[in-house]
């Protein structure tokens, strides 16, 4: 079987994500947000129940746990050094109204969301994409220009960092807009196989207890 | 002539900078090898994209990841070593103008567990564990910048007088709980008996051993074998997306103790941040990894 490989252009058309299956490989251009923070998290939250504006428009937009060293020079500028994914599972409380209420497209980190987070994708039309952990210098060479950076006094990689990118990947397909994870396939093989396991640990061990 | 101050604070610093840009040639030789074998085809990938990623960081100078974790040494003392060093103040010292001074700059991940506010310093910072060694003539200090993503993960059990089994099947239950959410394939430090913190210290240490290094005690081997298969036998793979390959190396330590005893598990993820130097009186600092 051949990995179906796919270049976007953000922002994504609803099509474009219900297009996408588990396993995919896509590359993404344009414009993505970017934080790390459980605290940006819950701060978004209250801004879409309007405790206070949101920093961006974000409506269909790209939200990606993605730590990155960021700075605003004296001259106003803004840079990104380096960026690499977080564990999305720490933000699945959040996520389910934050996919529903930003009507994002596209989520994404590393380690995946759970079954909740998952229907309110395919709720929605939105996909996660798996980002290699530990690929700060791949995922890094994609960025062309920062255009934004919300929220600055939070710190670095609490902030939302608005991001030009060029072909942002490879990402893997993890969670689609149909359902399907590969996280919840994975996790419901592993406790299918455990008995299985177990009988040949005993059996490598002799038999004995 | 004795170790100083300056080559602690020296040692402190560089390893730790060594630890963010270099992924262990162990580990990617692993890696390449488990490449061989794989058969899912993201996973195998995946597995690319990891080697391709330690390559590039290495020559490029540049982070492997932007977590840079916390600072964790472990510093064992010869009892030949010449000494003339305040361990505790200049690793402290190292630590701190390592933040001040590293390019890039070091993302804020020092959190208060009470307050979970950030930065680069808090109580017990650096976290260091002493040791001492009889017959050598250096100091050895092993740097290993330890983050969420693996950390998380850890688990500690208390038994009385478990048996084998339930002792393996702990292992694999903690290593289903992980799923493949520690950006696998890791290492896995497995620690038996002791007491509560010296299990946790064995198997911790388990994870700083090189891959394909063999355990000198055959039971202890047999376990480790038997434990990587089972682990990879789950099928979380590279990155938690599928395949054979979610386990470099399952690493297991025991220690004598009363009939309570405990089980520890960690990970490191698989950039397996690890640098070991030792030193010497007449100046000498030697690298591995």
């Amino acid at each position: 079987m051949t990995v179906a490989e796919h270049d976007l252009a953000l922002p994504l058309s609803e099509a474009a994500v219900r297009s996408l299956r588990v396993g995919d490989i896509v590359h993404l251009t344009g414009e993505i947000f970017a934080t790390a923070g459980l605290p940006t998290h819950d701060r978004l939250l209250a801004c879409l129940e309007g405790a206070e504006p949101l920093p961006f428009d974000m409506a269909g937009g790209a939200l990606f746990h993605l730590g990155s060293l960021n700075a605003e020079a004296a001259d106003g500028s803004l840079s990104i050094v380096y960026m690499n994914p977080t564990t999305s599972t720490r933000f699945n409380g959040h996520m389910p109204r934050l996919i529903a209420g930003l009507g994002l497209r596209a989520t994404g980190g590393k380690g995946g969301l759970n079954a909740e987070c998952a229907r309110a994708m395919a709720d929605c039309g939105c996909v996660y994409l798996s980002f290699l952990g530990g690929g700060a210098p791949i995922i890094s060479a994609a960025i062309r220009k920062i255009t934004g950076i919300g929220w600055p006094e939070m710190i670095s990689h609490y902030r939302i960092a608005r991001i030009e990118v060029e072909r942002l990947g490879p990402l893997t397909v993890g969670i689609d807009a149909h359902g399907d994870s590969l996280y919840d396939r994975t996790l419901a093989t592993a406790l299918e196989r455990r008995e299985t396991v177990l009988d040949q640990l005993r059996a490598a061990r002799g038999g004995g207890g | 002539m004795p170790i100083t101050d300056a080559m602690i604070i020296e040692a402190t610093m560089a390893s730790y900078s060594r630890s963010l840009r270099k992924v262990p040639a162990d580990v990617t030789a692993a890696i390449a090898g488990a490449l061989e074998t794989e058969t899912d085809e993201t996973a195998r990938s995946t597995l690319a994209l990891q080697l391709k990623s330690a390559e590039l960081a290495e020559r490029t100078h540049s982070f492997v990841c932007s977590d840079s974790g916390i600072p964790v040494y472990f510093v064992t003392i010869g009892s030949r070593a010449e000494l003339a060093c305040d361990f505790k103040s200049s690793i402290r010292k190292g630590w701190e103008k390592l933040v001040e001074t590293i390019q890039p700059p070091l993302l804020m991940h020092v959190t208060n567990p009470l307050t979970r506010e950030r930065g680069y310093h808090g109580k017990d910072m650096p976290i260091v564990t002493y040791d001492f060694e009889s017959g050598t003539d250096y100091v050895e200090m092993v740097c290993s910048p330890k983050a969420l993503g693996s950390g998380r993960w850890a688990a500690v059990e208390l038994f009385t007088f478990p048996t084998l089994e339930e002792i393996e099947t702990f292992v694999l239950d903690v290593a289903i709980k992980a799923a493949g959410q520690h950006c696998p394939p890791v290492v896995m430090g497995v620690g038996i008996g002791g007491t509560f913190d010296h299990c946790a210290g064995l198997a911790k240490k388990q994870t700083l051993r090189p891959v394909g290094e063999a355990n000198p005690d055959p039971t202890l081997a047999a376990m480790e074998e038997r434990l990587t298969k089972a682990v990879n036998a789950l099928g979380f793979g590279p990155m938690g997306t599928g395949g054979d390959t979610t386990a470099l190396a399952v690493h297991v330590d025991y220690a004598s103790g009363h009939g309570f005893t405990p089980v520890a598990v960690c990970f490191n993820c698989w950039i397996n941040r690890r640098t070991r130097v030792r030193m010497w009186g007449d100046g000498r600092m030697e690298w591995a990894e």
